[in-house]
C-alpha cells in the first residue's frame, strides 16, 4: 500500500550520524590535549605562552576540523576513532619537533623543521581530504592494480636515476627537483599496496590450492613462488643500491602479510622471512654499509663503533635519551633531546621517551596499536577479499613501520632509516600516511553502502 | 614558571594522554557490547513499561484501540530501546527514516533468533507517526501483545516484539 511513500523517506532521510559526534568530541579532546602540548612547551622553555602558539596549534586544528567537516558530508559512516588518533599523533610530533626547533635556534643552529611540519601538515591532511571527497569508492582503485603495481616499482627505483635521485648520509632514497626533495619510496608503499592486494585476489586461489602435500605440508607449485621472486629481487635491489635496510625490510614485510591474509598458508611466510634474512646476512658481510649497521646494532657500547663515523653514537645517545625519561619523563621542554643526532626524524621516538617518560611512550605505542587495530577491523569487516586485502595492507604499512622504526631505536633490530608515520618531521612521509588514513577512512565508509 | 607548576603540566600530560586513550577504548567497547540504558530517565519508563504490558489484550481492532489510548503520541520518539532479547540495552536512533527489522544483515535492527523472519518487519515515519509494518513474517510481530495485521501506529512506550527481542520507542 504505501511502497511508494516509504521508499520516498528512505531516500530523503538518510542515517544517524552517532560515529560523526563521537569523533567530533575525541577530535576535539585530541586538539585540547595538542593545546596543552605545545602551551607546556612555550612555558617550559620561553617562560611565556607567545603568539607562535596559534600557528603550532590552529594549524592543526583547523585542518583537523576541515577533515571532519569532510567526512560528515562524504564519508558519515566512516570509523570515528582513527581521525582523532591520527590527530593525536601528529600533534604530538609537532610539538616535539617545534620544542627542538626553540632548542635548536638557542644553540645557534639554522636548521628549522617545526614550520615545515606544520605546513606539511596542512598539506598532508587537505590531500587526505582529497582523497575521501574524490573517491568515490575505494573499489574503484581496483581497475587500477596493474598501473598502481608500475607505478609503485618506479617510485621505489626512481632515486637510482641520474640527474634527479640525490643521496642523503649514504642512503639514495630522495629526488631532488629545484630544490624540493621528496622521498618517493613512501608514495610507493600506498601503490604498492594496492596493487599486492589487487594481484593477490586474482592469484588467491592458485596460491593457496595448488601444490602437493610433503609431510602434511602443502609445497607450492614452482611457478606461484615467481612474484614473491620478483618482489625478494626488487627488495634486495633496494637494499644494494640504495642502501635502506628499512623500505627493503618494509616491502618485503608488506608482501608476506598480504599473502598470508589472501591465502592462509604460513609456508609462503616461513620462506619468505628465510629468504629474506638469508639475503640480509649475505648483505650485512659483504656490504660496508650494512655490516656497520650490524656491528653498531649488535656492540652499540664498543667504543670504535661508537666513534666511528656512522656508528652507534646516534644510537647509544637515544638509548640515554631513554634513561633519562625515565618512568615520567622529564617534560615537554624538560630534557636534551637535542643532543641526539636527528632527533627531529628517525629519533623523534627518543626524543618523546625522554619528555614524556615510560608511562607517555606507551600512550605512542597504544594509539599505534589502537590505529591499525581499527585498520584490520575495517578489513574484516568488509566480504570482498579486495577490501579486505586492502585494509589490511594498509594497516600493516603503518605497523610495520611503527615496529622496524621504534624496534631500531630501541635496539630490538638493526637500525634503519624509516620515519615513524605521523610522528616524524619529513614533508613525504606525512603525505603518504595521511593518504594512508584517507584511504581507510574511505574504505571504512563503504562498508555499510556497499552491503545495501 | 616555578618547578611546581612545570612538574603539575608534566604530569598532567602523561595522565590527559591516557585519559585519551581510554576514551577511546570505551567508544571501542560500546561498538562490541552496545550503549548500556542509563539514567533516571530510562528507569522511569521502564516501569511504565511493565505496567502497560500487563493491560489484557484487546479482543478486536487493535490497531484502533491503541490509537485511542492515551499513551503519547510516538511524533517525538527519538529512539529505539531494546528491552529484551539477545540485545537487551542497547539503543538506536531514530531520525525520520525508515528502520528495516529482520535476520537480513543489512537490517537496521538486526535479529538473529530463530523466530525472526529475514525481512520481518519495518517502522516507517507517516504524518509524524512511527507505524509498523510487519512484512509478512513466518511468526508475525505484536505491538502491545497484538499481532500486528495492517500497519499500525506505535505509540511510546508501548513494547513491539520481533521474534524473541522486545523493543520500544522512546522520547
Amino acid at each position: 500500500m504505501s511502497s511508494n511513500v516509504t521508499e520516498r523517506i528512505a531516500k530523503i532521510v538518510r542515517v544517524v550520524p552517532r560515529n560523526r559526534n563521537t569523533e567530533l568530541f575525541l577530535l576535539l579532546f585530541a586538539l585540547a590535549i595538542n593545546a596543552f602540548e605545545v602551551v607546556q612547551v612555550q612555558l617550559s622553555t620561553l617562560q611565556a605562552v607567545t603568539g607562535d602558539f596559534w600557528f603550532y596549534w590552529g594549524a592543526l586544528a583547523g585542518a583537523g576540523l576541515l577533515l571532519h567537516l569532510v567526512l560528515r558530508l562524504r564519508a558519515r559512516e566512516a570509523d570515528p576513532l582513527i581521525l582523532p588518533i591520527a590527530v593525536a599523533l601528529n600533534g604530538l610530533g609537532i610539538a616535539e619537533i617545534y620544542r627542538l626547533d626553540i632548542a635548536a635556534l638557542a644553540n645557534h643552529q639554522t636548521e628549522l623543521f617545526a614550520e615545515k611540519q606544520v605546513i606539511w601538515s596542512l598539506v598532508a591532511m587537505v590531500l587526505a581530504g582529497a582523497v575521501i571527497m574524490y573517491i568515490p569508492s575505494h573499489l574503484v582503485l581496483r581497475r587500477y592494480v596493474f598501473i598502481a603495481g608500475a607505478l609503485g616499482v618506479g617510485l621505489l627505483l626512481a632515486p637510482m636515476l641520474p640527474f634527479i635521485g640525490k643521496t642523503i648520509n649514504g642512503a639514495s632514497l630522495w629526488l631532488s627537483i629545484g630544490g624540493l626533495t621528496f622521498q618517493p619510496g613512501e608514495l610507493a608503499k600506498i601503490a604498492l599496496t594496492i596493487f599486492f592486494a589487487g594481484y593477490l585476489v586474482q592469484r588467491k586461489d592458485s596460491l593457496a590450492m595448488t601444490g602437493r602435500t610433503v609431510f602434511g605440508i602443502q609445497i607450492p607449485k614452482a611457478r606461484e613462488l615467481g612474484p614473491i621472486l620478483a618482489i625478494w629481487v626488487v627488495s634486495l635491489l633496494v637494499l644494494v643500491v640504495q642502501h635502506d635496510l628499512g623500505t627493503s625490510l618494509l616491502f618485503f614485510g608488506l608482501f608476506l602479510v598480504m599473502i598470508y591474509t589472501a591465502t592462509g598458508r604460513a609456508i609462503y611466510t616461513v620462506v619468505g622471512l628465510g629468504m629474506f634474512l638469508t639475503g640480509a646476512l649475505v648483505a650485512s658481510r659483504t656490504i660496508d654499509y650494512v655490516t656497520k649497521r650490524f656491528d653498531a646494532w649488535l656492540n652499540p657500547f664498543d667504543d670504535g663503533h661508537y666513534n666511528a663515523i656512522g656508528g652507534s653514537y646516534q644510537l647509544v645517545q637515544g638509548l640515554f635519551g631513554f634513561a633519562h625519561g625515565g618512568l615520567l619523563g622529564t617534560g615537554l621542554g624538560g630534557g636534551v633531546p637535542q643532543l641526539v643526532p636527528l632527533a627531529e626524524s628517525d629519533f623523534i621516538v627518543a626524543s618523546l621517551a625522554e619528555e614524556l617518560g615510560l608511562a607517555g611512550i606507551f600512550v605512542i605505542f597504544t594509539l599505534y596499536i589502537l590505529l591499525v587495530a581499527r585498520g584490520l577491523r575495517i578489513g574484516f569487516n568488509h566480504n570482498d577479499d579486495f577490501s579486505k586485502l586492502l585494509a589490511t595492507g594498509l594497516s600493516f604499512v603503518i605497523a610495520l613501520q611503527v615496529f622496524i622504526v621504534i624496534g631500531g631505536v630501541t635496539r630490538l633490530v638493526p637500525l634503519t632509516g624509516l620515519t615513524t608515520p605521523l610522528l616524524a618531521a619529513g614533508g613525504s612521509s606525512l603525505v603518504a600516511n595521511w593518504i594512508i588514513i584517507g584511504l581507510l577512512l574511505r574504505i571504512s565508509d563503504t562498508n555499510r553502502k556497499e552491503v545495501e | 614558571m616555578s618547578e611546581l607548576a612545570l612538574f603539575l603540566l608534566r604530569i598532567g600530560l602523561v595522565a590527559v594522554l591516557w585519559i585519551f586513550v581510554f576514551s577511546i577504548i570505551s567508544v571501542i567497547r560500546s561498538d562490541l557490547f552496545g550503549q548500556k540504558v542509563a539514567g533516571k530517565a530510562a528507569k522511569q519508563t521502564a516501569t511504565q513499561v511493565v505496567s502497560q504490558a500487563h493491560i489484557p489484550n484487546p479482543p478486536t481492532g487493535p490497531v484502533r484501540v491503541l490509537q485511542e489510548s492515551n499513551a503519547p503520541s510516538s511524533r517525538t520518539a527519538t529512539k529505539l530501546v531494546i528491552t529484551d532479547g539477545e540485545n537487551a540495552g542497547r539503543e538506536i536512533a531514530l531520525d525520520g527514516r525508515e528502520l528495516h527489522i529482520g535476520r537480513a544483515v543489512n537490517s537496521d535492527l538486526v535479529i538473529t533468533d530463530e523466530y525472526a523472519s529475514t525481512q520481518h518487519a519495518k517502522l516507517v515515519l507517516i504524518n509524524d507517526e512511527w507505524l509498523v509494518q510487519d512484512l509478512n513474517s513466518t511468526n508475525g510481530t505484536f505491538l502491545g501483545g497484538v499481532r500486528v495485521g495492517i500497519p499500525a501506529v506505535v505509540k511510546l512506550n508501548t513494547p513491539v516484539k520481533v521474534g524473541k527481542t522486545v523493543f520500544e520507542l522512546r522520547a
